[in-house]
């Protein structure tokens, strides 16, 4: 997440515009849903300037890749039959799927810690990859249990 | 218009379960978009994601690529908007009262509680992935190489892909 560090460097040490602090608290609400380099500057942007200031932040923010990946969406349905194009996009998919067992991995390590967590991931892997259930409907069942178990041990602590 | 109005609906309920960072879109829009909605191929929905790592944004601009292909720029604008509203909205109204931190812990927990599941989808999501598009000897080579130095090297994922292009261009691959 190299584009967060940058707008850490930006935003606290050059500008001086939040704390480091308050930049932490950002980035940690910036985890709880979406993409935290977008949510962290629509932290700053809302520190800043209220709701208009964390809009366009957010905006600002994510329309570059916008017109980049535009732009690239055109090219690719445009001129994917020619054969070179083919060949260069088929040499890609490996390295994504690398790329996608290399994220699994890295959350894995941080996020699946005890007995519980590791049944939950091997449940979720395999209603996913063997049985065919839609990652919707696993993602809200665990949402549910999660919720309910941690209104649970608040409740009764 | 029907069209844009399902993309918006559609793009706004995976905005409002994109938990744990961007990676869980993978089997969320493989599932929606390939296998049931057929909107896009799996070899479409893969060259996407390569597409989508050569920019600075995060991977939910997967969005945009997706959008792009159901109805041109509007769609792609579209899904842009309405996968990031929930998140930016819920970020507004986090940050306007950030002191109310006892139901922030309830999030906090709920959230960690969950993504052992993410985590075990995301596994998932290259294990379908690989089975239906991992062909050739090849295939398994460059999944290989890619491991090694995505997993061992400090290397932007972005030139991994670039250079695993160039293998592919260089060496024909079909």
């Amino acid at each position: 997440m190299a584009i967060v560090s940058l707008t850490e460097r930006v935003c606290v040490h050059e500008k001086k515009w939040v704390s480091m602090d308050e930049f932490m608290h950002g980035l940690a609400f910036g985890q709880i849903l979406g993409p935290f380099s977008l949510n962290t500057c629509t932290f700053v942007g809302y520190y800043l300037r209220g709701p208009v200031g964390g809009i366009l932040a957010a905006s600002a923010f994510i329309t570059p890749s916008f017109i980049l990946v535009c732009l690239l969406s055109w090219l690719y349905f445009r001129f994917h039959e020619l054969p070179q194009l083919q060949s260069a996009l088929n040499g890609t998919n490996p390295v994504i799927i690398a790329l996608i067992i290399v994220a699994a991995i890295g959350m894995g390590r941080s996020k699946v810690r005890g007995k519980d967590a590791w049944i939950m991931a091997l449940a979720a892997f395999a209603a996913a990859a063997l049985f065919d259930v839609s990652a919707l409907n696993i993602l809200v069942a665990a949402t549910v249990w999660s919720l309910g178990r941690s209104w649970y041990r608040r409740e009764h602590r | 218009m029907g069209g844009l109005v399902k993309l918006a609906w559609l793009f706004f309920k995976i905005g409002m379960i994109f938990f744990g960072g961007g990676y869980v879109l993978i089997p969320l829009l493989h599932r929606i978009m390939v296998d049931q909605l057929h909107w896009l191929t799996l070899k479409e929905f893969l060259d996407g994601v390569a597409l989508s790592q050569l920019t600075p944004g995060p991977l939910a601009i997967l969005a945009t690529f997706t959008g792009f292909k159901v109805a041109g720029l509007l769609g792609a604008l579209v899904g842009t908007v309405f996968i990031f509203l929930p998140c930016t909205v819920l970020m507004l109204a986090i940050s306007s009262r950030y002191e109310k931190m006892r139901d922030m812990e309830l999030i906090r927990n709920t959230l960690d509680g969950l993504l052992p599941a993410v985590v075990g989808l995301v596994a998932a999501a290259a294990w379908n992935l690989g089975k239906t598009s991992l062909v050739s000897g090849r295939d398994f080579f460059l999944l290989a190489a890619g491991l090694l130095i995505l997993q061992f090297t400090k290397v932007s994922p972005m030139f991994v892909i670039l250079g695993a292009a160039v293998v592919g261009l260089v060496f024909h691959f079909s």
